[in-house]
């Protein structure tokens, strides 16, 4: 039982990424972004294949940022330069990545037989490798959280939150949109990649259609972590969606706790995030309607 | 700076079919640090003329210069770095959700762009310098803000946000600042501190400002010139002494009385 919520917690870690790239890109840049599920993929693919060639795991780690950022500055590219909508842009760009992770990963499902070895050195907290796991996947996030904090305030960030919040203002204030939409959404799909590539190792594999669903995954997070959290600050934000995933996924251990059978899942949590839509609570730019409501 | 607009046009497709041709060999010029107010009829052309020197709408051709220095070519966003702007809608100008001083610092770094090195590693912001000094600006400008630096200005009342859009247009020395019927949102109270402040920053920064306004009042009190525009020429140019000549109800009949809005005020 104590496994199945450790369990959970190193889901909701390792997913946090996801999480935090969906806020960057919803949240800060108001960009409905459906890339996330090709780069999230994309991160995993790369991540393992790499691995799975001896390259140590922090570089592969850093390859599956760079690919990710790669995928996004291509559909931050399609939106600003030739004009195509948000999420028809979001939808090219991942439509073509499930090939390319493919031809990557060069078969569906790369198997990754050992953890990291550098897991093996942490204190175990009493819980095993559960708790091991657990504990790199804390730093890593806390490291996550206190990167992008900062860099929300530097004057970039700055730039970033005002492109997202009143983009005529950015504009009158010398911000290229073209620039800024391409830089946040390459680093949202960086954030999500390197969750891709922290799930392939929690899990010990991965597969070339491990991005399915992945937006949802990442929208609830949000919103299940601001609804909980009430933040007011961009710190607590980033907190609230780490919080978010982690609950996310003790939900989900809970649904199957209670025998929800796993192939039911992702309608389970379309379903959820349904309800919070058509029930107004949640505004999403460019996925809800604010119903004439300011 | 100098500003010299020569040769503009600028034309648009019509609902019904065919095009109108605005502005055809528009010419404008002004001297350094003078203080335009541009009124004219609605469709005369006032805004547009603002938005093609802003850059927000491309000319069909001419010119538009700076000190000599032509901007033809420069998208909306790299002219901000020179134009300072102040639009109608008290919403247009600040960003709701962020702070007052995070706002002011936006403007205050906009000569460059926040892409580059300095924009991830140029530090914190705003900083506690930041703060002192934006704090101390609002302070000498009169503004009673000074202490709600950390208030998002989406909690500001819209007179609120045109003032803090004011000082944000004329951080970051522009060479030339527009305004573009900037109090017409505004109660006739929040319109008298707005004006206020406008005619101080523009005295003492010395930027070239060119004002449209639909409100007599203003255009009999305000500024160094008062130019009328209408179906994009120029039907009247008039210096401050030149302007004495005009009571609100000869202005009034040589605009149009179409044009008489309901805050104009009859007496001078």
């Amino acid at each position: 039982m104590l496994s199945l919520w450790i369990g959970a917690l190193d889901q909701g870690l390792a997913y946090a990424g996801l999480a935090l790239g969906v806020y960057l890109t919803l949240r800060v840049l108001n960009f409905a972004d459906i890339t996330v599920d090709g780069s999230f993929a994309l991160g995993g693919g790369s991540a393992a294949l790499l691995i799975s060639r001896d390259v140590a795991p922090p570089l592969a780690l850093l390859a599956a940022v760079a690919l990710g950022a790669l995928a996004g500055a291509v559909t931050g590219l399609i939106h600003t330069r030739l004009g195509v909508n948000d999420l028809f842009a979001g939808i090219l760009t991942t439509t073509g990545l499930y090939t390319v992770t493919l031809r990557l990963m060069g078969r569906s499902n790369i198997p990754l037989t050992d953890p990291p070895l550098a897991i093996g050195h942490l204190p175990d907290l009493g819980l095993g490798p559960d708790g091991q796991w657990a504990l790199a996947l804390l730093l890593v996030v806390a490291g996550l959280i206190g990167f992008l904090a900062l860099m929300l305030a530097t004057d970039l960030g700055l730039a970033l939150r005002a492109l997202g919040n009143n983009p005529v203002m950015a504009r009158a204030n010398g911000i290229s949109t073209r620039r800024g939409l391409t830089v946040g959404i390459a680093a949202g799909n960086g954030l999500v990649a390197l969750a891709g590539a922290l799930v392939a190792l929690y899990n010990g594999f991965a597969d070339s259609a491990m991005g399915i669903g992945s937006l949802i995954l990442g929208l609830g997070a949000v919103i299940v972590g601001e609804s909980v959290l009430r933040p007011r600050s961009v710190p607590m934000a980033l907190l609230a969606v780490v919080v978010g995933s982690v609950l996310f996924r003790a939900m989900i251990a809970l649904a199957l706790q209670l025998g929800m059978e796993p192939v039911d899942l992702k309608l389970a949590t379309a379903l959820l995030l349904l309800a919070a839509l058509a029930l107004g609570r949640v505004r999403i730019p460019g996925l809800s309607d604010s119903g004439g409501r300011p | 700076m100098s500003l010299q607009v020569s040769d503009l046009s600028w034309g648009h497709p019509q609902p019904g079919g065919g095009w109108r041709q605005l502005f055809d060999g528009f010419q404008l010029a002004c001297p350094t640090g003078q203080f335009v107010v541009v009124i004219g009829s609605n469709g005369s052309g006032k805004s547009t003329l603002l938005n093609l020197i802003a850059g927000t709408l491309r000319a069909g051709g001419g010119s538009v210069a700076l000190d000599g220095r032509d901007l033809v070519g420069w998208p909306d966003y790299r002219r901000a770095r020179v134009i300072g702007r102040v639009m109608q809608n008290p919403l247009d100008g600040t960003a709701p959700s962020l702070t007052i001083a995070e706002n002011l610092r936006l403007a205050e770094c906009r000569r460059r762009s926040v892409f580059g090195r300095r924009g991830l590693l140029g530090g914190l912001h705003p900083s506690r310098s930041d703060r002192r000094r934006y704090a101390a600006l609002l302070e000498e400008l009169g503004l009673p803000l000074a202490d709600r630096l950390d208030t998002m200005v989406g909690q500001l009342s819209g007179g609120q946000r045109q003032t803090i859009s004011l000082v944000m247009a004329t951080l970051g020395q522009p060479q030339l600042l527009l305004l573009d019927e900037h109090t017409a949102a505004l109660d006739p109270r929040a319109e008298a501190t707005v004006m206020e402040l406008t005619e101080r920053l523009v005295r003492r920064l010395g930027t070239t400002t060119l004002m449209v306004t639909h409100s007599l009042d203003q255009a009999l009190r305000y500024g160094d010139r008062l130019v009328m525009l209408q179906d994009g020429r120029l039907i009247g140019d008039w210096s401050a002494a030149e302007r004495q000549q005009f009571t609100p109800a000869s202005l009034r009949a040589l605009y149009g009385s179409a044009t008489v809005g309901s805050g104009f005020s009859p007496s001078p």
